[in-house]
Formats: C-alpha cells, structure tokens, sequence
C-alpha cells in the first residue's frame, strides 16, 4: 500500500455513533438553511480539492484524470448540488390526492428524517458512491459514512477534509476493515445504505434485520448487452467498450457479457478491434487513458477466469502481476458454460457470446439471476421497444412473450437503449438493482426518499362526526345500515365476463333532455342570441 | 370454534414454485388480467359479506359494525381503488426535466417484483389482506399466510379464494409456526409481515427486500384545551375496537395536567353512551383473541399501580372463559407502571398526566417511534408544534386510525414500528420496483464523444466544461459576486426602446 489509512479504533465507533444521534435528536439538522449550507459545503470540499482527489485515485486505481473529473467528481459535486437546488420543493409536505370521501381531513404526507444512518461505500468509485450522502443531508439526517479500506489515499483524503468542511456533529467518516464494519453493523442505525457485492449485501442485511433497520442494497450482477444485426456497429463497439473499460472494468454496471447472433459476431468484433485501437494505440499499458485494477487479490481472481476460458482472445489478454495491470480483453465464441459466465467478471473482459437467435439469449436471461441493467443494441426501435423478432417458445418456465418488448420480458435494475453506464450520471432516474441485484434506489430524489420517513398527517374536524359519527357504539341496526352504505357500496363494475346491465336511467334521461331541447329549440336559440 | 386445516409442509415449495412458474409465463403481463382479479377479490367480499361477517363474529367476537368498518369494507374500498387507478399507476413515470438527460427521454417504468409472500395477523384478517390488492395491481404472484388463530375466517378465505381468483397466481396457505417457517425458508422477491424479526432476518439470506407492519405503543396528547365531548368519543372509540388488539390503536393517554378531570368525566359519560352499565351483555363490543392473551392482559392489568381504589374508573372485570375484559380506563398511571412498558393490545386504556405539552412530547421522544400519534387540541400551533417534534408512523390530529381507511395516505412505521408502507397506490409501489429506461441517440455523441479514449488535454477540457462546471453558489457566509445578469438586461432593454425606431426600420426592410 502507498500511502497508509488511519483505522477508526474500535472502541471509539459507538461513541460516534451516540455523538451524532444526539445532535441529530437536539434537532441540529432540522433547519432547512443548515442542511443547505452542509450541501454546499460538500460541493467545495470537492471543488477546492480536485487535484489531490485526482492524485488519490490514481494513486489507488491508477486512474487517468479525465475518469476521475467525469465518473467520481463529476457525480458527487452534482449530486451536493442538484441536492442544494431542490432541497425546497423535496421538503415540502406531500397533498395526498384529491378524493371526494377524504378532502376534509386534508390528509398530508410529511417529509421526516429517518435518524442517523449508515453508507458504506466500495472501492470502485469511492466519491461516486459516496453520493447519496447528499440526499441524507437534504433528508436531515445525521450520517457516517465508511469508504473502503481498499483505497488508501482516498479515503485518507476524504477523512482529513470531512472535519474542515462538514459540521463534525452530524456527519463523520469513519475507516477501517472487516473488524470495524463488524462493529459498526452491531450498532442500531436508522437506515443503511451499502454498495458492494451480493455476498457481504446478505451479512448487513442480517445485521440490520436484528435492529429492524431498513437497508437500501446496491450489489452487482451481470449486466448483459444485446447487440441486434442491424446495429450501428461502429458506435455499438465503441460505447460498448468504452463502458466496459473505464475504471479498468471495475464498474458495477459495466457490461459484463454481449449477447449477439451468430451471423453479426464477425461485425463487432471488427468493429470493436477497430476502436481498440482508436482509444489505446498499440500499447494500452502506456496509453494514459486505462486504470489498473484495485488489489492484486482480484488481479488473480481475474486472470484466474481467464486462464480457464474456452473463448478466443481477439485482443489483450497479457497481464503485469506487479502492476495490477490486466490489458482490455476481448474474447469471442464464449458458450454460456465458460469460466468467465460462472461470476460477475468486475475487470476489463468483454466476452462475446454467439447465438443461433435472440430468443436463446434472452431465455438465459430470464432463468439467471436479475442484473442491474441490461443494455439493447438495435437500430430498430421495435426490436429495442416490442421484441418484433421474438417468437413465442413454449418451454416453461423460461417463456417469452411474443409482442412483448425485451423490457417486459426480463428482469432487470435499469434499461439502457443504444448507450451504456451513462445512467450512473442521470440524477432524475432511479440508481438500483432488484433481486440479487439489489434493493431500493439513489440520485437525486430518490436518495432524498431513501433517508426520508413518509408520515401520513390529517386532521379531522368535530364536525365530521355528523356523517362519521356512525363508526361509535352503541352499534344499532341503524348505524349498521349507514356504515354499509359508506363502506360496502355495491360494486359498480360488472363482474368479469358478465356485461353491464342495461342502463336505462341514462338512455331515458337522455332521451328526455334530448325531447326537451327539441321541443324548446326556438326559445333556446332567441335566448342564446344577444 | 371451526378447525383449519393446515397446508402441508410438503406442499409449500410446491406452490411457490407453482406460482414462481406461472409469474415467469407472463400471466399477469396483462393489465384487463389483473383487472379481473381485482374485481373479483371485490365480488368475493361482496358475495360472501355474511360468511365473513359470521366467521369474523365466531373468532373475535366481533360486532358485524366494526367488521364492515374495518375489515370488508376497507378490503372492498381497495379493490375498487385499485381496480380505478391501476392504469395510472402502471403508467411509466416521466422524470423532471433536465437539461443534461432529456436528450435520452429518460422515463420510469413499474415493474412487478415477482412472487411475493404476505404474513398478515389476527386481529384484523381482511384488513392486513389489502396490500394484495397492490400485488395483485403491480402484477406479482401472491402467497397470502392467514393467523392460524382465528381459524373461521382462515378457513373460510382458504375455500373462497379458489372459487374468485386465479389459482396459478394467487394462493392462500394456512398453518402455524412450522408452516411459516418452511415459507420463511424459501425465496420470495418481496415479503411483508408481521414477526418483525424473524422475517427480516429470513428475508436477509436470501436478500429479499421486506415491508414489516409493526405495532408499538401508539400515544394520544390531550392538551387542555381540547374538545373534551370530542376527544374522549373517538379515543374511547379507537381504543376499544376490536377489544383494542389494533395496532394503531391508542395506546395510552397523555394529558396535561389540569384538563385530566374534565377528559375523565367525558371518558365516563361517552362510556356509558357506548356500552350503558354492563359491556359484558353489550354488542359492541369484542373479546379478546385467545387465553394466551387474555393471560397476558390479565396480568399486566394485576400488576398496575393504578388498581387502587378509585384508580381503575371503568371496568377492571374479566371472564376467562369467554375470553372477555371489559373496557377499562385506569388513571393517574405512571411511567413505571405495568400498563405502560410494553404495547398493550387490549381494552386497556391508561390515563398519565404530564405538566405540559413539551413533557409529554419528551415523554414520546424518549421511547419508540411509535405507529401512530394522536394530538387533541383546539390550536392549531400546539397541534403543528407535537408534529414538528416528534416521529411516528403517522401523526393525526383531533381523530385516531381514520388512516387506516384512507386509500390515499401511506400506512406504515418508522422504527421498531416496522418499515415501508401499504394502502392504495402505497401497496402498489411496495410490489413493483422503479426501472429507469433511457435511450441515447447516436447524434449525442456530437456532445459526448469526448468520454472515449484516448484521453487528451482538450478532452479533459471539454470534460471539465460538462463534468465540473463552477459552483454558480457562493459558499456559504460569503456574499455572491455582483451579478450583471440584471444590469444587462435593463441597459439592453433600455437600447431596444431608444432605437426602436431604428429597429423597426431595419426589420422592414
């Protein structure tokens, strides 16, 4: 390790914990103006100190500048601000919608902070992640936040400047490993929010279960990518493979495998090739433009993958063990048995599997576990959008649906046409996976919702009694009949299958309005004319 | 008391994989599908309203009012909700418009978790059902665990629910503790329910998201200037529904100090109002659900400080046999009293007067978030001031549980009150999760192409120049630099009016 991280000690973590959820019980957060000052805050801790994040990140990812600014920075500054924007109209107490029983209560969601909450973030994008922080703050809540032990220089950085911009009684960054995110899980939070893979997902999920916390789960998967044989290959290969190599494939939403058919293999990985060499030159070691990976445990995880791979390596493949450098690897006629199908590669491969049609591709997919997102290729926006080429194939129960779109047919966090990873950015669309993939969503707003408690609120007028008051006992045949005509109405819909009877009160007042302006046709026309 | 016939063990991973097949071949794709079901589930409570009435009567004890009240007609009420909204509600969302992503006409789809398991109690069985209207809604498959303790209307709804819906997507399973565990033990993509606990722990292994409806000790704050006629009419009557075994209850009583006889003396004369000098002969009023409980509530009610004499004001009698407490006010109770440690769940209401409004708000603040909180108060700031400082599930003012039937109000804890949320479009989003879908043109890559290696100086240029603009807020306690923005415009508005002449000449031209 380059530089060294100072762990948190042990003891210390609960009197943290204590420290913050007073303040946050003594209402410290509860001004609006406060929680906007704190988000800006955080905008300028990142502003005013670019270039030591950028060295950090390089320093723990070997992370070119320009994939730091656009992928770390960018989002948590955005996050901070878009956060600082519309802090006002988040905080405002929901109308529920307008319903002719329910008016005069004037029943209100109010916006409630859960408490103190939890965010641990992973290696891969350590500011990135760390965003949602920003909706915590806006929500009100107090928060300590963990960034991995995985990134030295950075999480270093983060935990000298926190205290010089953020008020240290709310919000506090705390380090450490296994021992201390042990500690801090046996701690009551009001809410956690982890980032990382499914296998620790499952041991915060218990640990919250035991405090009745809730948890918001953003893990990993394999997200697929379906490239159709009428696709843009030039711009398919390079959005393609510019997201599977930012970050040196260490993206949770990277695409991790592509689906294509047969007859179109040869096409992309011309078209890939081409790019390769467009973006890295002849040696993507010294491009400039290429991270390495993390640690050199997942160094050997990866090259481990591909040592097995039955797949022919197009391009890459070479890797430096004192480097953590693995080279963008490109492999083709990858069967779905292969070594590199059997866990979420996390590192630069893209693996290329050929299919005879679409509907087997997409048959994998449904029978595998859901990822947090799945990307279309096509230029046709039927096949993106209705699946025209999808046939029906009766084989429960991985059944696709004929007319159906390949949304509806699969199970996926998010859904990207034409484009990859690029959705990390949007702060007006849900961040999360479902499934193994994860639960509950960040960015924007729905970070904010996350740390928020929606309470119901009305307030019922003495005189509504004078309808209402047929709920009190004594309970007499009287008010039984009057309940029954509030609560149990005759079903105004037909049932299933039957028709509506006849309506014959509306024909006959009809026809008799009709009759009446018939009749009267002279007296309304010299009435209607000045 | 009619016996349930429990599903059996074996049986139980057959039908989640029955309806997990089912779920998969797209049955409930349909929205006329789901429709049907809806009202279905509609005419099943409307064709049956008497079965149900009696089983519910046979298990509880139960006035056929509070049944229709809080159990067919709240059930019914969501069917027909949903059945109006659900092509609202599954429209995908548009997202608020920004400048940097409407170029990929971003939008939010519901999409149906999957099969789903709810766990619901015994204390109000057609009640807790509802939220299936929001599974059956967002399009899910649903395995519905009924309380083997009230073993008529369980087996009841166990006969109907083949007859009404679609038995490849909907099932009901019966049985006690090891029925449910052998549930737990499966994989479901979304469950709620009331074991707390046990089912999040459950749910964690198999990374399962949950929504708990818990209980807790729902306080009522009557201030002293309270609508004292009011107050004590519907918190009497909240309280003793269903013989007080509802979650959000109120729990107990927070007065302050000086308006504590005049709420008693109401207490009193609407006790008589409701139930006239016997409640044991009275048919409004409930029993209890079993002896375990009716144990359980004897004792505490032994234990209370507030028995001695002329503490207990009303009621105090119970009947084991029939599972019977009257409804029972006890006064001048303490925070270390009996009554007042764990949620009561019973005709039991104590009385504990505090100096002021600001003790009684501490007093909440120092225990639980509970489900629900009641404020009495002709004044609207005291009302404003007991939200502001606290957190429950929900908070009401001048009225207690009316929530529970508003279709439009999400219904739900905070805490060890539990978590997540049901009723109307509120279940419905408890069933689905949000999938963002966008599309990017390939003309964007006019804008964005600068993303691609390799990297140069000029494209980390442009990157900063989108990426990481300068923060247009000055930081905060510094003042914002001069903004021309406004002298622009006059000086140029004023340009425009003096040449306008000019202008217009040129323009004919």
């Amino acid at each position: 390790m380059t530089s060294e991280l100072v762990y948190t000690p042990v003891s210390e973590l609960a009197p943290i914990r204590d420290h913050l959820n007073a303040s946050f019980k003594a209402g410290k957060a509860k001004s609006i103006a406060f929680r906007k000052e704190q988000l800006l805050q955080l905008a300028y801790l990142f502003q005013d100190n670019i270039k030591p994040f950028q060295d950090a990140l390089a320093k723990d990812l070997g992370r070119p500048v320009l994939e730091s600014n656009m992928l770390d920075l960018s989002g948590i500054i955005g996050d901070a601000l878009y956060a600082y924007k519309n802090i006002d109209s988040w905080v405002k107490p929901d109308k529920a919608p307008f319903d002719i029983n329910w008016f005069p209560f004037s029943p209100k969601i109010n916006k409630e902070p859960k408490g103190t909450v939890l965010i641990i973030s992973p290696f891969n994008y350590p500011l990135w992640c760390m965003g949602p922080i920003a909706g915590a703050i806006a929500a009100g809540c107090a928060v300590v936040t963990k960034p991995s032990e995985l990134t030295p220089a950075t999480s270093q950085l983060i935990t000298d400047l926190f205290p010089k911009y953020l008020d240290q009684d709310l919000y506090r960054v705390v380090n450490g490993a296994v021992e201390e995110t042990t500690k801090l899980l046996s701690l009551k939070w009001d809410h956690i929010l982890y980032t990382g893979s499914g296998r620790v997902g499952r041991i915060i999920a218990l640990a919250a279960a035991k405090h009745l916390t809730p948890a918001t789960l953003e893990l990993g998967g394999k997200s697929p990518v379906i490239v159709d044989s009428n696709s843009d290959f030039d711009l398919t290969a390079k959005r393609l493979l510019w997201g599977k190599m930012i970050n040196s494939g260490q993206t949770c939403t990277a695409p991790d495998y592509v689906i294509v058919p047969d007859s179109a293999q040869a096409k992309l990985v011309t078209a890939l090739k081409v790019q390769y060499k467009k973006f890295y030159g002849d040696d993507p070691r010294t491009s400039g433009s290429f991270s390495r990976i993390c640690a050199t445990a997942h160094w050997d995880r990866i090259n481990g993958l591909l040592a097995e791979t039955k797949g022919n390596i197009v391009v890459g493949g070479e890797g430096i063990r004192a480097e953590k450098y693995i080279a963008p690897t490109i492999v083709q006629n990858v069967s779905f048995d292969d070594s590199l199908m059997t866990e979420e590669l996390f590192g630069p491969i893209l693996c290329i599997i050929p299919v005879p049609s679409i509907e087997i591709g997409l048959q994998y997919i449904r029978s595998h576990d859901s990822p947090l997102a799945l990307y279309v290729f096509s230029k046709d926006s039927k096949f993106r959008k209705y699946g025209k080429y999808i046939s029906l194939i009766t084989s429960p129960p991985n059944i696709l649906h004929n007319a159906r779109s390949v949304r509806e047919n699969t199970l996926s966090g998010m859904f990207f046409e034409n484009d990859v990873v690029l959705q990390g950015g949007s702060s007006v669309t849900p961040f999360g996976g479902v499934g193994p993939s994860g639960y509950g969503a960040h960015k924007g707003k729905y970070s904010f919702d996350m740390f928020t408690h929606h309470r119901s609120s009305y307030s019922s007028p003495s005189w509504i009694d004078v309808i209402m008051g047929v709920r009190f006992p004594p309970y007499t045949d009287v008010t039984l009949k009057k309940v029954n005509s509030l609560v149990l109405p005759t079903i105004p819909y037909p049932r299933p299958g039957e028709s509506a009877p006849f309506n014959w009160k509306r024909y006959v007042t009809f026809a008799v309005v009709f009759a009446a302006v018939a009749m009267n046709k002279q007296r309304i026309t010299n009435f209607i004319k000045p | 008391m009619s016996s349930l016939e429990y599903t059996s063990l074996e049986e139980i991973p057959k039908i989640r994989e029955h309806l997990r097949a089912s779920f998969r071949a797209g049955k409930a794709l349909d929205v006329v599908y789901r429709k049907e079901q809806l009202l279905q589930l509609a005419y099943l409570i409307q064709d049956n309203t008497e079965r149900l009435q009696d089983a519910l009567y046979q298990d509880l004890g139960r006035p056929k009012h509070e049944s229709n009240l809080f159990d067919l007609g709240v059930l019914l009420g969501e069917c027909l909700y949903a059945y109006k909204h659900i092509e609202r509600w599954l429209k995908p969302q548009s997202v608020p418009f920004n400048i940097n992503w409407s170029a990929f006409s971003p939008r939010v789809y519901k999409q149906a978790k999957g099969t789903v398991l709810i766990i619901t109690p015994f204390n109000f069985p057609l009640y807790c059902l509802a939220p299936i209207t929001g599974a059956i809604a967002a399009g899910c498959s649903v395995v519905v665990k009924l309380s083997e303790l009230t073993p008529s209307t369980s087996s009841l709804l166990a006969e109907l629910f083949p007859k009404y819906l679609d038995p490849d997507m909907y099932r009901v399973v019966n049985g006690g503790i090891d029925e449910n565990m052998k549930l737990l033990e499966l994989q479901w993509d979304h469950s709620g329910g009331k074991v707390g606990k046990i089912v999040a722990t459950a749910a964690a292994k198999h990374l399962t998201p949950v929504t708990l409806e818990l209980g807790g000790k729902c306080p009522a704050i009557v201030d002293e200037n309270a609508d004292f006629e009011v107050a004590a009419k519907r918190l009497l009557w909240g309280k003793m529904v269903n013989a007080g075994q509802t979650c959000a209850a109120p729990d107990y009583i927070l007065v302050v100090k000086g308006a504590e006889a005049k709420l008693i003396e109401a207490l009193k004369k609407q006790h008589s109002n409701f139930y006239g000098t016997n409640p044991h002969t009275s048919s409004s009023f409930s029993r209890i659900i079993s002896h375990g409980h009716w144990d359980r509530l004897s004792d505490v009610l032994k234990k209370t400080k507030g028995k001695l004499p002329g503490q207990i004001i009303t009621g105090g009698d119970r009947v084991r046999e029939e599972k019977y407490i009257a409804p029972t006010i006890v006064q001048n109770v303490t925070a270390y009293d009996s009554l007042m440690q764990d949620e009561i769940f019973g005709p039991i209401f104590p009385i504990v007067s505090v100096p002021s409004i600001d003790t009684a708000v501490k007093y909440v603040n120092d225990h639980d978030h509970p489900l629900a909180l009641y404020v009495f108060s002709k004044d609207a700031k005291v009302r404003g001031h007991v939200r502001k400082y606290t957190n429950s599930g929900a908070v009401v003012e001048n009225d207690v549980m009316m929530h529970g039937s508003m279709p439009a109000l999400p219904f739900g804890g905070v805490g060890p009150s539990g978590y997540g949320s049901h009723k109307g479009q509120h279940s419905f989003n408890t069933f689905v999760y949000q999938r963002p879908l966008l599309y990017s043109p390939n003309w964007l890559d006019l804008l964005l192409s600068i993303r691609f290696p390799p990297y140069t100086d000029a494209t980390l240029k442009k990157i900063n120049g989108v990426a990481l603009p300068t923060i247009p807020y000055p930081r905060p306690g510094e003042k914002g630099g001069i903004s021309w923005q406004w002298p622009l415009l006059v000086v140029s508005a004023a340009l425009i009016i003096y040449k306008q002449d000019a202008i217009r000449r040129a323009l004919n031209v």
